[in-house]
């Protein structure tokens, strides 16, 4: 018979599959939500990669796909009765109140199951179910206990008339949390269960912290200048590396590593001279194209967005840097390497992954540079040799150091951008940029004294400006010029390519002009 | 003191000790002038830097510069070269009369306002010692509040003094606190 029982449940999985809205509205929902694409992935038992997936284009299946409906469901539902009616302050203590009187009832009985443990909060937080406050948590998911209090919102009216014990639906039980006296829901995988308990895992947590940190920065400047926005972004701008070191500091609360903030520094990384430079290599494009394809074209100049915000995720090297000579490159470490780079031929097309290096012979690079150059030799690309690593300055490394701190200022960018707030965009801006040019040597910020971090970031940059261009290449765009860490310019139908818009993720127009054949210098005209 | 290092690098540990790391680090954040004093651009910028105002010059004669007015007036001049010795006694006043002065503002950033400054350790270097002897010594952080005794000795180039101070600095990591009597490096920022 049991067989018949497997054969019925694989029948009874096979149904209409659940309806997804198009990739942007996906992705709108989750942004608008601040919930974070590791947040969310985690929730659905996948990795972020693959959501990002799911949110350009591809579609899931099977299971994954009805937890994603449920998640986008909920998500739309939520934020529709977020603008249309916010609970009134005044019944929050009442049913709070009354709540906690629920719990001492209802608690004696629920205790002897010892599956989910109920939580008063001090704070009402928006029950999952119907989106109002309430007052106790169960299984880390805020939510009434009796239906009485969990009233259905204008929204969902005709659809969950008399959500509670029902709500709990066989298709949405995997994510959905129930109440103690409810029956278990048992279309919820046990691993499931297991892992959504816990305050790690409270949906539709209001963002605490880094961002709020920004906002009341920017909301104390406002109101110290009386809304005078220039005065107030002087001011938010001259107090911006002390301002990001405490971002940062708070970031990495209760982290795994420490910041190192003044480890020992290899002479390489040691500016020579007081107004020289140290010995490592950058590797800035600075290329522009020799000869165009014949015929006159029109050249777009594009602009890559918060270049320095995206490269802050690069593998940074945690502690002091420790010589190695002749060894093969390590993924784990990160640091600045001697290498012999290989030649590169495609110059006619593609700008040298090294940048416009004049000099011949071996050159100090950064990781980032590195693993470029490790990629294109490798046999995806096989543009061009490996290059040869001589002597390596490496620590264990890994990305994740500065990846709260860069989701706070990207989250904290796209809202200013959202609703048009020039004080908090270029206060964002001043904090990355300046972050990044004073972490090395510089007498401005004294608390962090990492000139390979600096280096690294810069590069990683670059690295991914040249990635950029190389995506163009290979969809049929022709390169024309890459300079700096944020200029690109190509001829063609670029749209398809890349897209238009201020996210980090997307590019803006700087300039369109025509060049050709007959006009052989007009290419400097797009500075 | 218990926890002292006797015999430190005899299994090849290596470091120095965490005193000549502060006092390198306060140089460091001291400043000065960077040609060195064997360049005449460099020793001609420390008899100006000495012979600025009388106090400064009081402090130098104090701090060894035992030469007559007519030899610095020559030397200012360009008449004549200071000797081998004479550079060294240049050097060694323009370093304590230079931190000397300085040491006032640099107390005033370290103990800022009495919230201290937080400073790194970095523990010593075992990598050339045999691995059944090395023992996990991690990288400690502790916030430093009074400055006063570590900044003064090391005004007065008074290594023992630094030496003491620091040591009883460092009790507060703890019951390890020995092991970071020796250090690679010692960081902190003014």
């Amino acid at each position: 018979m049991s067989d018949f029982d497997a054969i019925d449940s694989l029948l009874d999985a096979v149904g209409p599959q659940a309806e997804l809205p198009a990739c942007d509205v996906r992705r709108e929902l989750r942004e608008r939500a601040r919930l974070s694409k590791a947040q969310v992935a985690r929730a659905l038992g996948v990795s972020p990669s693959t959501l990002s997936g799911w949110e350009s284009g591809r579609d899931p299946a099977g299971e994954a796909r009805a937890k994603y409906a449920y998640l986008l469901d909920g998500l739309n539902a939520k934020l529709a009765t977020d603008t249309e009616n916010r609970p009134e302050p005044a019944e929050q203590p009442m049913a709070s109140g009354a709540a906690a009187e629920d719990v001492t009832s209802t608690s004696s009985p629920g205790s002897g199951r010892g599956e989910d443990e109920v939580e008063l909060l001090a704070v009402p937080e928006p029950c999952v179910l119907c989106g109002r406050p309430a007052g106790q948590r169960v299984a880390g998911f805020a939510q009434h206990l009796t239906p009485a209090d969990c009233r259905p919102t204008a929204t969902e009216a005709p659809a969950a008339e008399q959500p509670a014990p029902q709500a709990p639906q066989a298709p949405h039980a995997v994510q959905a949390p129930h109440a103690p006296q409810a029956p278990l829901g048992t279309a919820r995988p046990a691993g499931a269960a297991a892992r959504s308990r816990g305050p790690a895992r409270r949906a539709f947590q209001e963002p605490s912290g880094p961002v709020d940190l920004i906002r009341e920065a920017v909301q104390g400047a406002l109101g110290e200048h009386q809304g005078d926005v220039d005065a107030a972004t002087a001011a938010l701008v001259k107090r911006a590396i002390p301002d990001a070191m405490r971002l940062l500091d708070v970031t990495r609360k209760g982290a795994r590593y420490d910041v190192i903030a003044h480890p020992w520094i290899p002479d390489i990384l040691k500016k020579q001279t007081a107004r020289g430079a140290d010995q490592i290599w950058e590797a800035r494009p600075k290329w522009t194209r020799h000869e165009l394809p014949p015929g006159r074209h029109q050249v777009t100049a594009l602009d890559i967005n918060g270049a320095y915000l995206s490269a802050l995720k690069t593998h940074l090297p945690l502690g002091r840097l420790e010589h190695s000579t002749g060894l093969a490159h390590d993924r784990r470490r990160s640091g600045v390497h001697l290498i012999t780079p290989p030649e590169w031929e495609h110059e006619a097309v593609l700008p040298n992954p090294i940048g416009q290096r004049d000099e011949p012979g071996p050159l100090w690079v950064t990781e980032p540079t590195l693993r470029l150059l490790l990629r294109l030799s490798g046999p995806k690309h096989q543009l061009c040799d490996p290059p040869q690593i001589h002597e390596s300055y490496t620590s264990g490394a890994t990305e994740n150091l500065l990846e709260k701190f860069r989701i706070a200022l990207k989250d904290a960018r796209d809202t200013a951008i959202e609703q048009g707030d020039t004080v908090t965009l270029e206060y964002v801006k001043a904090m990355y940029s300046k972050f990044v040019s004073t972490m090395g040597e510089s007498n401005y910020n004294r608390e962090l004294y990492r000139p390979d971090w600096m280096h690294l970031i810069r590069s990683q940059a670059f690295a991914n400006l040249w990635l950029k261009a190389l995506k163009a290449h290979d969809e049929g765009l022709a390169v024309v010029r890459a300079m700096g860490t944020d200029e690109l310019h190509v001829i063609g139908d670029w749209r398809r390519v890349f897209a238009e818009g201020r996210a980090v993720t997307e590019v803006k127009v700087k300039d369109t002009y025509t060049a050709g054949s007959d006009v052989a210098e007009h290419a400097d005209e797009g500075e | 003191m218990p926890g002292k290092n006797i015999d430190f690098g005899r299994f090849g540990a290596r470091g120095i000790k965490g005193s000549d790391a502060v006092a390198r680090k306060l140089d460091e954040l001291a400043g000065g002038i960077a040609t060195p004093v064997t360049a005449k651009r460099g020793w001609m910028a420390r008899l100006h830097y000495l012979t600025k105002s009388t106090p400064t010059l009081k402090a130098a004669q104090d701090a060894g510069l035992t030469v007559t007015h007519r030899t610095l007036k020559a030397w200012l001049e360009g008449k004549r070269r200071p000797s081998k010795t004479s550079l060294e006694r240049i050097e060694q006043a323009y370093r304590t009369v230079r931190r000397r002065y300085v040491a006032r503002h640099l107390l005033r950033r370290l103990n800022r306002d009495g919230r201290g400054t937080r400073v790194e350790i970095h523990p010593l270097n075992q990598s050339q010692v045999p691995q059944q002897l090395q023992r996990v010594v991690e990288y400690r952080t502790m916030n430093v509040r009074r400055w006063d005794r570590i900044v003064g000795s090391w005004a007065a180039g008074d290594h023992q003094s630094l030496d003491a101070a620091w040591q009883d600095t460092i009790v507060d990591l703890g019951s390890q606190w020995g092991q970071y009597e020796y250090v690679t490096n010692v960081g902190f920022a003014a």
